[in-house]
């Protein structure tokens, strides 16, 4: 039986942060990180950018083995926890080693949604979570001409422009009616959608895919309205969701994800969970979010280790607050916070006369409640503590409204002196 | 039979040199000899040319310590605290006005169980301003932890003086002591002197071990002094202990003093009696206290008197802290009055500080004893023959039943 | 570990209310080679309402969350520099580092396309050299730490001092950096208050540590010196003593000591007053100062006499070395404190640190460096050194000073201060500084 103090499943962003803070308050106790990938530490993030070719698999580790060295971290890579016995505080890998620990946090991100589209099952077609599949993407994308790309979330989206970039033929088949719902309003929506139609990419928005079936190298997608597709190469970004198998037997609740405190503790004893794979108290409202952003994901790792490591800086976690920086075709949309506007939210809006500008401030009693804006200088993460610290911001009301960007930076600043 | 003042044993052992020199310079000599790490001086009348004398035998090579010139007694004593505290043997002298402004660091000595030694070349108070001879500065710290030793001559100060360091260094006592020798008298009477060897001194006095008890050294790290005592805890209790260690080693001094003092007289054959000494006492009805200088004049007188008939002796103190109670009450039990005679005033008691604890010994005896308090030589002034022949027969009219009250001012009509 | 620099703002000095943009068209030069602000990795704001200017500028943090949002690895902390390098060749535009960073210090340029942040162009920022009122400089900031932390705490934790004690910070600091090899004094005051020599048997200090008297500290660390030298060991003699008894009731056995030249490193820590005890007033004590025996009333408003310059006082004793120092300047006292050491080796070495009290000045804990360091930018409390047979050196500006109100308004004893008194403090400073320059052979 292998022992360590800390085991930590899932080295991306979640894991890693917890692995840092840890460090930075216990020297000594042993630390053991598992990871699924057999390559090193990447984000799922970078992983279009690999499709598209401009990022290289070999540049863009997150964390080098000397950097686990000088930490006295040890990492498993190429194996996956399969089973928890919360009472003996074991793990199992699926190789078969266990591991008896002190203290464990799952930090096992999301896995791709397969939708249950008739067909699929037999048909070849790609998900983008792993450098494996961005690897196989890109060979394939070497071959192909066309690419159809199922899901306008971030994923698709990235993946559409890249594929572009990559110089296929590319189509996006949504559900919804436009594109990234839930980070931006639709005004911002079709600003993102006229830039890809402008770039060459067919945007099939409120298209349902009622059938699929492999044709030749590739497949035919049959719409719901009847028209269908043919491609060589199929992208399927419908979302993502844990996978919990490893759950089975054990006492930690979970919903779409693993639900959390504001500890990041599950409902058993000495197990956290942070990242991708929880459902998190929500900084709006009472029911818990699954979130799916990597600076979340940084947040909860940390907030996670700082109570594992007993620190006493610890600050209980916040809520999430959906954030969005979206380059797209050289155009920026960020989003911060809420995008829509309800009941007891004051809604400002300024829109640039070309039309490619746009700004879209959201405040409740003279809180932040959400920015978002297109192609205008912002500081996200500014605005994310505007929003987070609950800042009064009755006395600079106007000057915040007229100029967001100056006053929020004089906010901050005048806060870390 | 009365033990005797000085046995004079011809050609001892320990005798480097004879020399002619008053008590300051003899008390240096003696500084000499002790081997002392540092002396811290500062001038005062009249120890001045004690100072004088030491500095010289430093600038000569003489003595081979270090020498800090200070600005004055109270930093004189602080420097010899961080010496002793780092492990030195250290030495200084003052007096009256010096010894009064010394008085922060000087009372917090024994409490360190620093075993400091330092001359006290005795001035009385002020005012009116003096500069002269008399006790009242060394009686006025009498309730200071201090060892005090009286001298009676010039060689007795060099001696004893020396005596001091084994005295203070013991391990059962470890205080600082005053060698108390009387301005003008002693300070500038010029005798003839035998100065002891080196290596006699040296097998005397051993090897120093200063703060094997505390300590300020990085090798044993530890606080001195941490703030103690307070209402609660474990602070009363601790106080207490360091305040019974202190009297302990009060009490434990007389012992140490009477063998220091009879290793002295084997090795260097001068032999002096450590605590009390008794003069013509056994047979005597009666008796005066003496301490310190004056007893030389006072013992001229008890000889006239005898050869008058008069059946007379002296008590002479000389370890006066600790007081020897025992020694003391044995003297006393031998006579059926007492006379005695202070060079300095006991304010509030209207008599002399001497008196004042004779008198507590004479409870001790268990019989009545009539006593009398006299004062004499005050500022400088002379202790004759004829003055202790005044004090002899009041004694006298005293034993024959006839009290008197307040002290006898055996100067004021000189 | 080697020593970060970075760019130090001091808002009360900027100048943008005068319109003022010489760092932001800098930095656009260098950057772009146009006066374009939008190039500028700089940004001075407006303060709002009216209050000091703020800045936006990357500050290189040593734990930055820019770095940690980034996934494509273009974003690292350079070990060598402390700098945030961006690497262009990785960088894939997704801008997650902006929603790391909440000081504006990387952001995204319309022009180049892509983040841009703050390189300290290559260890000579353009925009502290453009900058004509001193409010931009360029320091060492995290040397400090990273020179000292290997080195032991020699007080215990948990020191009983006031919350946000500049004492305390001064102790250790200066003990840590001294060492082991040493024999320290600390009179009575707030030092032994909080437990440096400690209570009934315990020690608040891992070396050797006493209580001397009010009145001998430097006597006592004379002849325990001069044993060690008699020994031939080599021990320094220090001592960290309050106002009171550095320059009151012990000044004399201070002054002898500095007369002799003994060697000795003697620390006062000035708090201007007995604040141990109740906040009386001492020789320390500022014109106009409430304290518990120079209190406010109808016929008394503060105290009436001016300050003792204890410092100055010491260098007409031609000591080997003497320094002020304030514990917002912590380079400067260390650097003073590293020659103090040296000096003590030598002769008598004293450093005299201002030490604003919370409790006793009646100023919230939080803002204790803040007063230190309005002290030293007012010219209340100006830093210099003298070495023996040299000229005093300022080690700050003294130029330009802040008005003494800016120093005075933090403090709750000076409170009841009245116009009267204001000019009269600040001519009391204007003069000392004048003094002061004499002795620089400065006009
Ligand atoms: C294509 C794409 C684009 C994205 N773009 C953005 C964006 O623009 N902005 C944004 O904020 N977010 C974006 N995200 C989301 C972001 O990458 C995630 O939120 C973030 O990576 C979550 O980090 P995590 O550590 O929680 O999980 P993950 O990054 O998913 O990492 C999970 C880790 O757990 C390991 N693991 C999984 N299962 C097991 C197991 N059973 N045993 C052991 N190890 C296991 C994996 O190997 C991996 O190391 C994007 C994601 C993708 C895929
Ligand atoms: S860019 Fe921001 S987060 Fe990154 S180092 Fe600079 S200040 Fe820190
Ligand atoms: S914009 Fe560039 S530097 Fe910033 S997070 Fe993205 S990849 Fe990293």
């Amino acid at each position: 039986m292998n022992t360590t103090h800390y085991l930590i499943a899932g080295a991306s962003h979640a894991g890693l942060e917890a692995a840092h803070r840890i460090r930075l308050v216990d020297e000594t106790s042993p630390i053991t990180m598992v990871t699924r990938d057999a390559h090193p530490p990447y984000s799922p993030t970078i992983l279009p950018y690999v499709v598209s070719g401009q990022s290289e698999p070999g540049r863009v580790v997150l964390r080098k083995p000397d950097w686990f060295e000088q930490h006295n971290i040890n990492l498993v890579s190429d194996d996956e926890l399969v089973a928890i016995d919360e009472a003996q505080r074991q793990v199992t890998l699926k190789s078969g080693q266990q591991w008896q620990y002190e203290k464990l946090l799952l930090a096992t991100g999301a896995d791709p949604i397969i939708p249950p589209i008739p067909g699929l099952e037999k048909t070849p077609f790609h998900v983008l979570r792993t450098m494996q599949h961005a690897v196989a993407l890109r060979d394939h994308a070497g071959k192909a001409k066309r690419a159809v790309v199922l899901g306008a979330g971030l994923i698709g989206m990235h993946g559409a422009e890249n594929l572009r970039h990559a110089g296929l033929e590319v189509t996006i088949v949504e559900m919804c009616d436009q594109v990234l719902p839930g980070y931006f309003d639709s005004r911002a929506a079709s600003v993102i959608e006229e830039a890809f139609n402008d770039n060459g990419i067919r945007m099939l928005m409120g298209s349902r895919v009622v059938e699929v079936e492999p044709e030749g190298e590739g497949c035919r997608i049959q719409l719901e309205n009847g028209d269908s597709l043919e491609t060589e190469l199929l992208l399927v970004a419908t979302g993502v969701r844990p996978q919990l198998d490893f759950l089975a037997g054990t006492s930690v609740a979970n919903d779409q994800g693993i639900l959390v405190d504001d500890r990041m503790r599950t409902s058993a004893d000495n197990i956290w969970a942070a990242g991708d794979v929880t459902q998190a108290t929500d900084f709006y409202g009472d029911k818990p979010v699954m979130m799916g952003i990597l600076p979340d994901a940084v947040t909860q790792g940390a907030v996670a280790a700082m109570d594992m490591s007993e620190d006493h800086a610890l600050k209980p976690y916040a809520g999430g607050v959906p954030i969005n920086t979206y380059t797209f075709f050289g155009q920026q949309a960020i989003s911060v916070g809420q995008s829509m506007a309800e009941d007891g939210i004051e809604e400002l809006t300024r829109l640039d006369d070309d039309n490619r500008g746009y700004l879209k401030i959201l405040l409740r009693d003279n809180q932040l409640h959400g920015i978002s804006s297109i192609n205008q200088e912002m500081d996200a993460g500014i605005m994310w503590q505007l929003i987070l610290r609950r800042v009064d911001l009755t006395p600079v009301r106007d000057a915040f409204i007229e100029r967001p960007l100056e006053t929020g930076r004089a906010l901050m600043s005048s806060t870390w002196r | 039979m009365a033990t005797p003042a000085l046995k004079m044993k011809m050609k001892t052992a320990g005798c480097a040199q004879s020399i002619v020199c008053d008590g300051n310079e003899a008390a240096a000599w003696a500084v000499a000899l002790a081997r002392p790490d540092l002396v811290a001086v500062y001038p005062i009348t009249p120890q001045s040319s004690l100072v004088e004398y030491v500095s010289q035998f430093i600038a000569d090579g003489k003595i081979e310590a270090e020498l800090m010139n200070v600005e004055g007694e109270h930093s004189v004593l602080s420097a010899l605290h961080g010496a002793a505290l780092a492990g030195g043997r250290t030495y200084t002298a003052t007096c009256g006005p010096g010894l009064a402004f010394m008085f922060e660091p000087y009372w917090r000595t024994p409490g360190m169980r620093l075993p400091i030694v330092a001359s006290l070349v005795t001035r009385d108070g002020i005012t009116p301003q003096c500069v002269w001879g008399g006790q009242q500065d060394a009686m006025t710290m009498k309730e200071t932890g201090w060892i005090q030793i009286y001298c009676e001559t010039v060689q007795e100060v060099l001696d004893t003086t020396i005596m001091a360091y084994r005295i203070a260094e013991h391990h059962d006592v470890m205080l600082p002591v005053n060698i108390c020798h009387d301005g003008n008298y002693l300070s500038y009477g010029v005798t003839q002197v035998e100065v002891p060897e080196q290596s006699a001194v040296d097998d005397y006095l051993g090897e120093k071990n200063i703060n094997w008890h505390v300590a300020l050294d990085p090798l044993r790290p530890m606080a001195v002094d941490p703030l103690t005592g307070g209402a609660g805890g474990p602070g009363p209790g601790k106080f207490v202990a360091y305040r019974q260690g202190l009297c302990e080693g009060m009490q434990n001094a007389l012992g140490v003093i009477e063998q220091a003092h009879s290793d002295w007289a084997d090795i260097f054959g001068r032999d002096y009696a450590p605590l009390v000494e008794e003069y013509r006492l056994d047979d005597a009805d009666y008796a005066l206290v003496t301490i310190g200088s004056m007893t030389g004049a006072a013992k001229d007188a008890v000889d006239s008197a005898r050869e008058r008939g008069e059946r007379v002796g002296i008590i002479k103190i000389k370890t006066f802290r600790p007081f020897p109670v025992e020694a003391m009450a044995r003297a006393l039990k031998k006579v059926h009055a007492v006379g005695v005679v202070d060079r300095s005033v006991h304010y509030g008691w209207n008599c002399g500080p001497l008196f004042q604890e004779v008198l507590s010994c004479v409870y001790r005896t268990g019989k009545p004893i009539a006593t009398g308090s006299f004062i004499g030589g005050l500022a400088g002034a002379d202790l004759t023959e004829t003055h202790f022949t005044r004090a002899i027969d009041r004694t006298a009219q005293l034993l024959a039943g006839t009290e008197f009250d307040g002290p006898v001012w055996l100067n004021e009509n000189d | 570990m080697t020593a970060y620099n970075t760019i130090a703002f001091d808002p009360s000095r900027c100048e943008l209310c005068n319109d003022c943009d010489a760092c932001i068209t800098a930095c656009a030069q260098v950057k772009s080679g146009t006066d374009n602000p939008l190039h500028s990795r700089i940004k001075i704001v407006a303060g709002f309402n009216g209050n000091d200017p703020e800045l936006a500028l990357c500050r290189q943090c040593g734990d930055p969350e820019c770095v940690k949002s980034c996934p494509s690895t273009a974003l690292t902390k350079n070990p060598e520099t402390g700098m945030i390098d961006w690497e262009k060749s990785l960088c894939v535009d997704c801008l997650l580092c902006t929603v790391g960073c909440t000081y504006g210090g990387i952001t995204y340029n319309a022009t180049l396309k892509h983040v841009a942040k703050c390189d300290l162009c290559d260890g000579d920022p353009a925009c502290v050299k453009a900058c004509p009122s001193g409010a931009l400089t360029y320091v060492t900031s995290a040397s400090i730490f990273n020179e000292q932390h290997e080195r032991e705490d020699l007080f215990v934790p948990g020191l009983s001092a006031c919350q946000g004690c500049n004492s305390e910070m001064i102790m250790r600091h200066s003990l840590r950096k001294v060492g082991p090899d040493t024999v320290l004094a600390t009179p009575p005051g707030c030092i032994p208050g909080m437990g440096s020599v400690g209570f009934n048997g315990t020690t608040g200090t891992k070396v050797p540590v006493f209580h001397p008297l009010l009145t001998n500290t430097a006597s006592m660390l004379a002849g325990l010196k001069k044993q060690y030298n008699r020994m031939g060991r080599n021990v320094t003699a220090m001592a960290l003593a309050g106002d009171g008894g550095a320059g009151d009731v012990g000044f004399q056995s201070l002054s002898g000591a500095a007369e002799r030249n003994d060697q000795v490193l003697f620390i006062c820590v000035d708090n201007e007053g007995y604040m141990n005890t109740g906040m009386q007033a001492s020789g320390s004590t500022s014109y106009g100062s409430w304290t518990t025996t120079t209190p406010v009333g109808s016929q008394m408003k503060g105290k009436r006499t001016g300050q003792k310059n204890l410092a100055m006082i010491m260098m007409n004793h031609n000591c080997e070395y003497v320094a002020t120092a304030s514990t917002a300047f912590v380079e400067d006292y260390y650097e003073k404190l590293d020659k103090a050491l040296e000096a003590s080796e030598r002769g008598f070495a004293y450093l005299h640190i201002y030490s604003p009290c919370p409790t006793g000045w009646r100023f919230p804990s939080s803002q204790t460096i803040e007063v230190c360091r309005k002290g030293v930018e007012t010219n209340f409390a100006p830093l210099w050194e003298y070495e023996r047979g040299g000229e005093l050196r300022f080690t700050h500006s003294i130029d330009n000073p802040l008005p003494v109100e800016a120093y005075l308004n933090l403090s709750g004893k000076y409170r009841h201060v009245s116009e009267e008194q204001l000019a009269h403090i600040q001519e009391q400073v204007n003069e000392r500084v004048k003094t002061l320059k004499r002795f620089a052979g400065m006009n």
